[in-house]
């Protein structure tokens, strides 16, 4: 059975129908927010190291300490709990005006001998 | 830091810690078992956020990345930034979908989204190994705690520390005393910050936010010993850096004690906003974790004590280094040693029992004894927690690296493997049984491949580093996935009706 065949193919890339659509597209924008946020900060540590004395990066603190620590260290942990808060805000709004499924278990396991069963 | 003494009141402490730990454990059971099997008692979103919090800490977060800051500088902050932003993609790529399957462990979803027993098997020996790799970690940490605590040398040590782990499980399962977790972070977390407080209070730093007080050791280092912490990537490269960021991330997001939380709450919403909180209370700790390696450095600078950038026992013990160096009383070097011992135990506990779990429901049953009781999974599960604490037990006493190195070897294989499986089964619909045994094993061999082949070919050493190897690894093993699961038969139509509909709501 060839993946077209079904009318249920869907990928992370290609989502199918509005709720995939639309979740897929808050968790790209995330992802790119996380992912520029790590290499863009890294890459900017290094070129400071690179262009400018090693004492300039000793120097320029923020928050007492040296800005490639800070930034690191403290501002990415920080931004990561920012862009989850964000995503949960997102998801309990779309979640809450496009179906009422969040919040559920849609299957659980019973014990030995029982079939599986819905909720 | 081995001392030929036995420390009688961190002793005291660390031995109260645990009874206190196993009497409120004793009362939660009683007021109320848990319905969720794998967890504690949860109070709200906050609760589940420090459970997660407490879930997670171990040797690693509490010894081993400030041995790491000790050791490495700057580039240990990889770890701070891998082991934290692995829940990003935690939360947003899996924690609801997870919960979705209604799947109990990972080698449950692996077998139920793949259809294969062959899958879910091999999920359980990797998810096993995983378990003793990790393992090693927390009773390296362990050793060293009891070593400084009872004055031993370190293999002695190695052998207390994993009889008082099988005493202490053995005694709590007896009793019927569950985790509680909120508990358990809260002393947690006391017992690392409180510690680091006092010392920046004493240096004259901020100490009210030691998390930033302690840049002004960093100055201090620079300025009255020459030390510099300014060139991030002098001794390594900005590869070598993201290769072990991103592997953390895909480990963390791959590692089946964390997976599990996302089973254990009652809803979807509970687990996702159960993330933000875990991950503030897990930052919390992490922001200031580097701060004992700045200070410890600089109270040995300033005791004459030389770095030896070798001495891995020497960063392990760091936090206890930069307390005792530091002048704190002998109270609060107890609460660190009991906060660090705590850590490590439920850790490895926890590991431990899970994977003997999966050997007696994955493997026991379906490829030894295929009529087995469940009076024989039992035995078979203690048993077998047994074989892999003497199996820990055996590699812990030459571990081949730090921690901190140890632990990230453990994400690397996660990462490589549960990882991939996890991440295409949710959000590739086509991805079916041939081709996610193919990519795990191929994850398998890349994790294990520096310590095979990279004598004969530094390449691979230098591609897929020990700790590291899931940064090109991970995205591999996602292409052997597609490509062998584009050229055979796609999963029964049934199951892409269930993703399509009940994972992700397509209309």
């Amino acid at each position: 059975m060839d993946e077209n065949t079904t009318g249920k193919s869907f990928s992370f890339f290609r989502p199918r129908g509005e709720t995939m659509r639309r979740e897929t597209r808050v968790i790209k924008m995330i992802l790119a927010g996380w992912l520029i946020a790590i290499v863009g900060s890294q890459i900017y540590v290094y070129l400071l190291e690179v262009n400018y004395s090693a004492l300039l990066l000793d120097e320029w603190t923020f928050f007492n300490l040296p800005i490639h620590f800070w930034l690191t260290g403290q501002f990415l942990p920080l931004w990561f709990i920012i862009i989850c808060g964000l995503f949960n805000f997102w998801m309990d709004r779309h979640a809450s005006n496009v179906n009422s499924l969040d919040g559920s278990l849609r299957f659980r396991v019973k014990s030995a001998g029982e079939e599986e069963d819905s909720w | 830091m081995v001392n030929s003494t036995v420390q009688v009141l961190p002793l005291a402490i660390v031995v109260g810690l645990f009874a206190i730990f196993i009497i409120s454990g004793l009362r939660h059971h009683a007021r109320k078992q848990s319905e969720y099997g794998l967890s504690g008692v949860y109070t709200g979103r906050i609760g589940i956020g420090a459970a997660i919090a407490s879930n997670w800490m171990s040797a690693a977060s509490f010894l081993g990345l400030a041995g790491m800051f000790y050791l490495k500088g700057y580039f240990a902050m990889a770890f701070v930034v891998g082991w934290t932003g692995g829940y990003v993609l935690l939360l947003v790529l899996m924690a609801s979908q997870i919960r979705r399957f209604g799947k109990f462990s990972a080698p449950d979803f692996v077998g139920f989204r793949y259809e294969s027993e062959g899958a879910r098997t091999l999920t359980a020996f990797i998810l096993i190994i995983i378990t003793i790799i990790y393992s090693v970690a927390q009773f390296r940490g362990i050793a060293l705690l009891v070593s400084w605590l009872l004055g031993i040398g370190y293999v002695p040590a190695v052998i207390v520390g994993s009889l008082l782990l099988v005493m202490f499980v053995v005694v709590s399962g007896t009793l019927g005393a569950t985790r509680n977790q909120q508990l358990q972070y809260f002393v947690l977390i006391t017992a690392f910050i409180l510690p680091l407080m006092l010392l920046t209070r004493k240096l004259g730093y901020f100490w009210i936010l030691p998390q930033f007080g302690y840049g002004a050791a960093i100055s201090d280092l620079y300025l009255q010993f020459g030390f510099a912490w300014s060139e991030p990537f002098l001794n390594t490269t900005l590869f070598q850096w993201l290769a072990l960021c991103f592997t953390l991330m895909f480990g963390t997001a791959g590692l089946p004690h964390v997976l599990s939380r996302f089973y254990a709450v009652p809803g979807i919403r509970d687990a996702r906003w159960g993330v933000v909180w875990g991950l503030f209370f897990i930052a919390l700790i992490y922001w200031s974790a580097p701060a004992y390696g700045v200070l410890a450095r600089l109270f040995e600078a300033r005791n004459n004590i030389p770095f030896n950038a070798g001495d891995g026992q020497a960063a392990d013990m760091v936090v206890l280094t930069a307390a005792t160096l530091g002048g704190l009383p002998v109270w609060v070097i107890g609460l660190l040693a009991a906060g660090g011992m705590s850590a490590a135990f439920s850790a490895s506990a926890g590991l431990l029992l899970s994977g003997a779990a999966s050997f007696s429901y994955d493997i026991y049953p379906r490829l030894i004894r295929r009529d087995a009781s469940e009076n024989d999974k039992i035995f078979a599960a203690k048993g077998f927690f047994l074989i892999m604490a003497a199996i820990v037990t055996v590699l812990t006493l030459k571990p081949w690296g730090v921690i901190a190195e140890i632990a990230a070897f453990a994400f690397a294989l996660a990462g490589n493997t549960i990882f991939p499986a996890f991440l295409l089964g949710i959000w590739w619909c086509r991805a079916n049984s041939t081709g996610v045994i193919s990519g795990m094993l191929t994850g398998v061999v890349i994790t294990f491949m520096p310590f095979i082949l990279g004598d004969a070919l530094p390449m691979v050493s230098r591609l897929f580093p020990v700790t590291s190897s899931a940064f090109i690894g991970a995205p591999l093993v996602m292409i052997v996935m597609i490509v062998v699961s584009r050229l055979t038969a796609p999963p029964s139509e049934e199951m892409r009706l269930f993703l399509a509909r009940d994972v992700h709501d397509c209309q």
